[in-house]
């Protein structure tokens, strides 16, 4: 088991490695100039060329890329020139935003749409095995995006319920918080619903059809202490997996949520920097997210392993 | 009666020959009532003297002044009120500020010598009077006394003359370089005493109290020892302070109640300015009762509230447009016939219609924008013409037309303008490829050889509300101009455009701007097509917020009705 997940961490730190190079070298290509930027079009080149010499862009890339690197290591993320503020304090609000929202949204949609699968599973090839999975097929083909716009129309310009924009204003509660994201979070839950519970109707239906399954229930063992001691444990690990890469998409990749309610989260966070080329921002932003996502997927790895001992032997063979 | 006809002859008696010359000119029926007191007010003759001379020298009010009634209602004191803005796209910082979402902040707690109302009309701020020599090469600014900064600091001659080295310094990267470069150096500004600022510009200009107004937004006058920490305190002299930051999101601000004007202090007690990072979101949040107020929004994102019964808009005429450039030095368009042509295949009241439903006035390919009351208004209009489009098309030898990029960015309405051009000139069978691209991109470096804005043969560029010309007649067209897409180089041109800032009285500037732009519509190096109104947003249940087309919104004297 200490080698299997060693050898993971290890597998881990390589792949970051390389992202970090890769978007490192993606956030050079994005055109103009950063001090350009923050000088606008009518400074001189003279102070152009001082003010990037100030930032440190004016070095070889090889030395920009080490000194990133090095002070990422030693906790320093550096100071976006645009906004004048720390990295890890706008990072660090964006993330614990998005963490807000990805926590209520799951909150909601595994418990959901786990239930949802199995039920689907138990029930297959009714009428309401087809509900649940067309319904969730069907709100997962539909963009986010217009998700949030028909929930906008519907609740608070309709109804006059829930609010158009996730961010609470300062001093909230946890209550009232969660009254400002729900929408968001329903717009996810939209879009993740089907795609999970599909995987647990699909796991559920290899666990019913399996061996062990057939003989707990040829011994005589209630419906109810089959399904829990013996479908569930093994129909929910590839639902594990794709809700563990899930979470990378939850943290920095809701652009278009974000923007439509005007949420301050990683993905808008991420954009906006994209747009005025505020480097440090979007190199250790992106860098976050694939860190969230290479942690998501070792942890799933992990419980993987621990439900299924034949992933564990597997590896270490 | 006499005793009125006797208190006009003793101002007239006192005023310089520059104020008399103004004074006649509205006599004579040479200017309107709303001209005139808007230009008494530039000359420094002070609102109240103006308004009595306007109603002792007998004209009727203009109709405009009479429009416009939005808002109806007394505000009572109390509550919180809640305007949504664009998120500033930047660090706050008066002095490199450069877009609508930062200025509209920094108008809440920071003041100008002169505000620019929304008639364009100079109002006392913390100068309470200012005047020139005849020339109109230095100006005298009388600073208003009991101006305290929030950390209570007494406001002096010498935090005016620092905040304009400041801005006038190429070395601060200061934006308002953009309005003073060519008009007033680092040093221009000197201390006469604790309460009078004198400013000895780089050349003549009519216009500089505009320059040191609210139209110029980076003008907040600031301590002294500023030091370009403006987020940590939003230091200044106005109405409000700030209550609470937060970066991204919106600010908290509170009312300043040492504040020198008593009838200005905030009605409200908070105000909340909330951002929202796109225009969609902002009228969804404001549809949805987040906010009281939106500071602006466009026709194409905004079409639901023109039409919602429960919200005041407002429509400011305004100098906000987009240029396209055509760029002269490289084929096709550096033969004129081929510029004029172009400009005779847009069909400019489809434009108006179509694109932006009525709200702007239509371009004559000049910056003299209606709104301005220097633009001459007996310059012929220039009107869709296929037929003479085609037959300089053939004089200049490309009969059969030719493909040319238009290059713009994603943004605003810019790309649906771009299509629409396309279908105009098909008519001419003139090609073009459009290259659409993000504002990084067509931007580039900014400088000439590292932009498409600066290096394309056609592009599309937008530009803000100005309250006088000069910047949008000096940079996109002088031969030196640093932002001159289409490198129109032209002798005469910057000639005239030096009379033109030059020129103190209306007449002057008039006989100049006439000649500008029957100089531009002849020489076509870019296409003006139309400025748009400036559109704002109440709910019916507010009233007293008074904003302007340049984007300032003074939210002091807003309540709920």
């Amino acid at each position: 088991m200490k080698r299997f997940i060693a050898t993971r961490i290890l597998l881990s730190i390589v792949t970051l490695l390389i992202l970090s190079i890769l978007v490192f070298v993606a956030s050079q290509v994005l055109p103009g100039n950063v001090a350009r930027n923050i000088l606008g079009p009518l400074a001189d080149q003279a102070s152009v060329d001082e003010l990037n010499s100030q930032l440190g862009t004016d070095r070889s890339l090889v030395v920009q890329y080490w000194d990133w690197v090095t002070g990422l290591l030693t906790g320093d993320m550096g100071t976006s020139a645009i906004q004048q503020r720390s990295v890890f304090d706008i990072i660090g609000d964006s993330v614990v935003n998005s963490a807000k929202l990805a926590l209520l949204a799951f909150l909601i949609v595994v418990p959901l749409a786990i239930l949802g699968g199995v039920y689907a599973a138990l029930k297959e090839g009714t009428l309401r095995d087809r509900t649940i999975s067309l319904g969730g097929l069907s709100a997962t083909a539909v963009p986010d995006f217009v998700w949030a716009v028909l929930l906008i129309v519907i609740f608070p310009l309709g109804l006059g319920i829930f609010k158009p924009t996730a961010t609470a204003p300062p001093g909230s509660n946890v209550f009232e918080q969660v009254y400002y994201l729900i929408l968001p979070a329903i717009c996810l839950v939209f879009v993740l619903f089907g795609y999970i519970a599909r995987m647990a109707r699909a796991g559920t239906l290899e666990a019913l059809d399996a061996d062990y399954t057939r003989t707990a229930i040829i011994k005589g063992l209630p419906q109810r202490t089959v399904v829990r001691q013996h479908v569930l444990r093994n129909s929910l690990l590839p639902t594990i997996a794709v809700v563990a890469t899930q979470i990378g998409y939850m943290i920095g990749g809701l652009v278009v949520i974000e923007l439509i309610f005007n949420y301050n989260g990683l993905g808008k966070a991420l954009f906006e920097a994209a747009q005025r080329k505020d480097i440090p921002v979007l190199q250790t932003g992106v860098l976050l997210v694939g860190v969230v996502y290479l942690v998501a997927t070792l942890a799933a790895d992990i419980l993987y392993s621990v439900l299924n001992p034949r992933v564990r032997l597997g590896s270490e063979s | 009666m006499k005793r009125r006809q006797e208190r006009v002859d003793a101002i007239r008696a006192r005023s310089t020959e520059r104020e008399n010359h103004l004074i006649d000119e509205y006599r004579f029926g040479k200017i309107g009532r709303r001209e005139f007191v808007r230009r008494a007010a530039v000359a420094g003759m002070g609102l109240p003297m103006a308004g009595f001379l306007a109603a002792a020298c007998g004209q009727a009010r203009d109709p405009l002044e009479q429009a416009d009634e939005a808002q109806q209602g007394a505000p009572s004191k109390g509550g919180t009120i809640r305007v949504g803005q664009q998120t500033p796209s930047g660090a706050l910082d008066p002095v490199t500020v450069n877009n609508q979402g930062g200025l509209t902040v920094l108008g809440q707690t920071g003041e100008y010598l002169i505000w620019s109302d929304r008639d364009l009309k100079p109002q006392p701020r913390l100068a309470e009077s200012w005047s020139s020599n005849d020339d109109g090469s230095v100006w005298s600014f009388k600073l208003r006394q009991g101006a305290v900064f929030h950390d209570g600091r007494t406001m002096d001659a010498e935090d005016v003359v620092t905040t304009f080295d400041r801005l006038a310094d190429p070395d601060n990267g200061s934006n308002a370089l953009s309005a003073l470069t060519g008009v007033l150096s680092k040093g221009g500004a000197k201390t006469v005493d604790a309460s009078t600022v004198e400013f000895t510009l780089d050349a003549p200009n009519g216009n500089f109290p505009f320059l040191t107004s609210s139209d110029n937004y980076n003008a907040i006058i600031l301590p002294k020892d500023y030091e370009g920490d403006w987020e940590k305190t939003f230091i200044g002299t106005g109405p409000w302070k700030l209550g609470e930051y937060r970066p991204g999101e919106g600010i908290t601000l509170l009312p300043n109640e040492q504040y020198w004007d008593p009838a200005r202090r905030p009605l409200s007690e908070k105000a909340e300015i909330v951002f929202f990072g796109n225009e969609q979101s902002l009228i969804l949040g404001f549809q949805g009762n987040q906010v009281d107020y939106v500071v602006q929004f466009s026709v194409s994102g905004g079409k639901a509230l023109l039409t919602d019964p429960t919200v005041v808009t407002t429509e400011l005429k305004s100098s906000a447009h987009r240029q396209c450039h055509l760029r002269g030095d490289i084929e096709p368009f550096n033969d004129k016939r081929i510029r004029q042509a172009v400009a005779l295949l847009v069909n400019r009241t489809n434009l108006v219609n179509g694109l932006l439903d009525t709200k702007t006035d239509i371009g004559n390919d000049s910056p003299f924008a209606p709104v301005f009351p220097s633009t001459a208004p007996d310059v012929r209009q220039r009107e869709q013409n296929v037929a003479e489009a085609k037959k300089l098309l053939e004089a200049a030898g490309v009969a059969d037309g030719f493909s040319v990029t238009l290059s713009t960015w994603q943004g605003f309405e810019m790309p649906d303008y771009a299509q629409l051009l396309q279908q105009d000139l098909r008519q001419a069978n003139i090609r073009l490829n459009l290259s659409i691209t993000d504002a990084g991109t067509y931007y580039g470096d900014a400088t000439y050889g590292n932009s498409r804005w600066l290096d394309s043969q056609m592009g599309i560029t937008e530009y803000g509300h100005r309250g006088v010309p000069n910047v949008l007649l000096g940079a996109p067209l002088l031969s030196t101009g640093t932002w001159n897409g289409a490198h129109f180089k032209n002798k005469t041109y910057d000639k005239l455009f030096a009379d033109y800032t030059a020129a103190i009285d209306l007449d002057s500037q008039r006989a100049a701007s006439k000649q500008i732009q029957e100089l531009l519509l002849d020489e076509s190096p870019i296409l003006f097509t139309y400025f748009y109104y400036f559109l704002s947003g109440a709910k019916d249940y507010v009233a007293g917020i008074d904003t302007t087309a340049m984007g300032h919104t003074d939210v002091s004297q807003a309540g709920f009705v």
